[in-house]
């Protein structure tokens, strides 16, 4: 009988479970003892009841096309990725340290811009960011916590360091998906979670329940809230509708809403207009009112930032956060740190080149065969260009689109990512992996325990992303102290 | 509650109704036609008849034969009235309803969706069609108990039970129109020889046979079956019964204005009817008249509860 392990290859980059094809890390030797103990057609019945289950529970998500927008079933490996819990204190504790310094500087953007000031960071490249809000100068949202809700990218290299990759701040999706995953694992190996002290996650919805709770004005005991959601063609529509369920909040489309002339919002109701105190918005800054940005947008509310800056409803996250979520303030968060927390960062920053700085460009363009180059304000991997995977003409390409927008570009080395086996057609093999913890902010400060490992399904692909043949696992942070 | 919410929840209860129905109808059809001689009034082109549809029908195919009107009624997706179509729109709206009810709500119909799409081809075959529709009907069944049981019993439900009463009526009204047939003065010697197991399927039809005998006490009969199925207020798919429901439900909700009133006279209506020696023509306008009566109630409804995208 063929082993699900045959030729299993750890030399492409660091493998989380396993150190070399016959020896698993202590983290996952558990796991392995019991991966052994199945033959292949038990792995093969597991993998099919998942795919099964993730049909009649509907998980899916919005791909647009041409052919029209199409629901598609949720990509998952049933193989879990480990982390130990003493490795994951450390990252939690940077976490928190890192969304606390983004917020004191979305905090001191939109006031005295001391950062600036004191020399940390050049005006222009506040002066020139896509998602610098002017609107939102001298708001003090409640906490003066303007990221309420973060999703941030960890990558481990060959060091076996976790790096930082982007920290996403405007509208980070994934964790509807984080929470099924562990449902529908505990399905598949409910063996496991016997022997196992696997850290729970699903206290998720509850924890953001309260974070925007607090964000409503101390005198209302029961806040209302609500999911503020494109409609049901956006392609993250599904966990949209999941986490209004899970909190027990009413799920709302914009036309669902209007703004009084008291300047409160309400919402539409069988009962008539009813006030409405939080909103978890996940629209974009664009789309949010027509009467302040896009004045096409039918997606949003007219006159819900004159509500906003009125303090009659918390948004969640705040207009304007996004101006941290740019690749290239990025490169600045570790200063962040020392400045405002007065700390040494915990999570290192990748090594990121700026295009807009003459001496990085050079570099930049005289190793662009090399690096991988970002845009600095997109998401979902588009639009970007990894050297060593690009043809001739497509770094030629690239060299042009930089140097025509330079401050738009930053780059940073090829990292080598680690991977995780994933069943692939009956056996297992190393598949690239990363992960989005997500971060919760508003009184206090809370981190799931581990989050969304994302991985790249394609044989030696580098690219995660669900739009883009990503699939995900679920994530199991395991205390072994007691072993 | 939203408006918007309530004018899903609503609809999904209606198409879920309406598969349910489309699904009893069929099978029993189904069972009658093993019974009756070839050639009798009764074929499979009455089901085209009672979901008013046969111009959609015929200008699609050319007979009202058993492989036609079972792939029309139960899996054409252009046909808007049929179990497929119906089952996808109940789909639809509780996907976009799944803030307000329980999980195993949205996965019990996803599951019944993905179960028929899956099995569309096999209905051609009678032993199939028959597991495909108890399926469908264990489904819808076990759909309404777990509402039941896992949902409190608030504004939302009150409009799940609303639609669902709405559209159960407007199906009896329809069934009833095949009594019309037994009715008629003209019907053939072959007819009248099955009457009996005609007005049995009328019944079967509205889950009332055991209901009926029970209630009744003596053999069946046009008379009896019409008012039963018109007048009692206990069998829950009688008119009389549906109304009652409804009324529950509207008294219940905020904002009723002028409905509660309504529905009274309605069911007052209702009551009045003679269902006694009634001819073919007789019940032919008694059904018209309560087919556009609900449909005024539905319109009464949506202006009252329903987001109206000009309405300020």
């Amino acid at each position: 009988m063929k082993s699900i392990w045959e030729n299993y290859n750890t030399e492409i980059a660091y493998d989380e479970l396993m150190c070399s094809e016959f020896q698993p890390r202590q983290i996952s030797y558990r796991l392995c003892q019991y991966l052994n103990s199945l033959n292949k057609e038990d792995i093969d019945r597991r993998k099919v009841a998942a795919e099964l289950a993730i049909l009649e529970m509907g998980i899916s998500f919005t791909v647009y096309s041409d052919e029209g927008n199409i629901d598609r079933a949720w990509p998952f490996d049933i193989i879990p990725r480990i982390i130990s819990t003493k490795e994951w204190r450390a990252v939690e504790k940077g976490l928190k340290q890192r969304l606390t310094a983004l917020n004191c500087f979305i905090a001191d953007v939109y006031d005295q811009q001391e950062f600036i000031k004191a020399g940390k960071m050049p005006a222009e490249i506040i002066a020139s960011s896509k998602n610098f809000r002017k609107e939102c100068i001298g708001i003090k949202p409640r906490h003066n916590v303007w990221a309420n809700i973060c999703g941030t990218d960890l990558v481990r290299d060959k060091d076996g360091v976790m790096y930082v990759l982007e920290d996403n701040l405007r509208v980070p999706s994934g964790v509807s998906y984080m929470l099924e995953n562990r449902v529908i694992t505990k399905r598949v190996f409910p063996e496991l979670f016997q022997g196992l002290d696997i850290l729970p996650i699903d206290d998720y919805p509850s924890q953001l329940q309260a974070m925007l709770s607090s964000l409503a004005p101390e005198s209302i005991a029961k806040p209302t809230i609500v999911v503020l959601t494109p409609g049901i063609y956006n392609s993250a529509y599904f966990e949209h509708a999941f986490l209004a369920q899970q909190m027990g909040a009413q799920l709302v489309e914009g036309s669902d809403l209007v703004v009084n002339d008291d300047d409160c919002v309400y919402m539409r109701t069988i009962e008539g207009l009813e006030k409405v105190d939080v909103i978890y918005r996940r629209i974009d800054d664009d789309f949010l009112d027509p009467e302040v940005f896009r004045k096409d947008s039918t997606l949003g509310v007219p006159g819900l930032m004159r509500a906003w800056k009125a303090g009659n409803v918390s948004l969640a996250n705040a207009p304007g956060a996004g101006v941290a979520d740019d690749k290239v303030v990025y490169a600045y968060v570790p200063e962040m740190i020392r400045y405002y927390l007065n700390e040494e960062p915990i999570l290192p920053n990748v090594k990121t080149f700026l295009c807009g700085d003459p001496e990085h460009l050079e570099y930049v363009l005289a190793h662009l065969a090399e690096l991988v180059v970002k845009p600095a304000n997109e998401s979902g991997g588009y639009g970007m260009l990894v050297g060593p995977h690009a043809t001739t003409k497509e770094v030629a390409e690239f060299r042009v689109i930089i140097q025509k927008n330079p401050r738009n570009y930053i780059a940073q080395p090829t990292l080598s990512i680690s991977t995780a086996p994933t069943l692939c057609k009956g056996v297992l093999e190393p598949r690239h992996i990363d992960l989005r913890p997500f971060i919760l902010q508003g009184k206090s400060t809370f981190v799931t325990a581990g989050g969304l490992t994302r991985v790249a399904l394609k044989k030696g692909s580098l690219v995660v992303n669900s739009s883009q043949g990503g699939g995900s696992k679920d994530t199991w942070v395991i205390n072994m102290e007691h072993d | 509650m939203l408006s918007r919410s309530a004018e899903r929840l609503y609809w999904l209860a209606r198409y879920i109704e309406r598969t349910e129905n489309i699904a009893r109808l069929v099978s029993v059809h189904m069972n009658l036609l093993m019974d009756l001689p070839v050639g009798v009034e009764m074929g499979w082109q009455q089901l085209v008849r009672i979901n008013a549809a046969e111009l959609e029908f015929y200008a699609k195919y050319q007979s009202a034969n058993e492989r036609n009107v079972t792939h029309f009624l139960l899996t054409d997706n252009s046909y808007m009235g049929s179990l497929f179509s119906s089952l996808s729109a109940a789909r639809e709206n509780i996907r976009t309803s799944r803030d307000l009810l329980p999980d195993e709500a949205w996965e019990q119909v996803n599951e019944m969706y993905l179960f028929v799409k899956n099995n569309i081809e096999s209905i051609h075959n009678r032993s199939n069609r028959a597991v495909l529709l108890k399926e469908i009907l264990k489904g819808c069944q076990r759909f309404t108990g777990l509402l039941s049981g896992y949902m409190s019993h608030n504004n939302p439900y009150r409009f799940i039970r609303l639609g669902k009463n709405i559209e159960r009526a407007d199906m009896t009204s329809r069934i009833l129109d095949l009594a019309s047939l037994l009715l008629a003065e003209s019907r053939s010697e072959d007819m009248r020889q099955y009457e009996t197991i005609l007005w049995v399927n009328i019944l079967k039809s509205l889950n009332a046979q055991l209901m009926y005998r029970q209630h009744v006490r003596s053999s069946v009969n046009g008379d009896d079956v019409l008012n039963f199925l018109l007048q009692n207020t206990d069998l829950p798919r009688s008119i009389g019964c549906c109304l009652v429901n409804i009324a529950a439900c509207i008294n219940s909700l905020p904002n009723s204005d002028g409905l509660p009133a309504e529905l009274v006279k309605l069911e007052a209506h209702v009551q009045a009817i003679e269902t006694k020696g009634t001819t073919q023509v007789q019940l032919r306008s008694i059904l018209d008249d309560l087919q556009n009566k609900l449909g005024e109630l539905h319109n009464k409804i949506a202006d009252n509860w329903f987001l109206r995208s000009s309405a300020e």
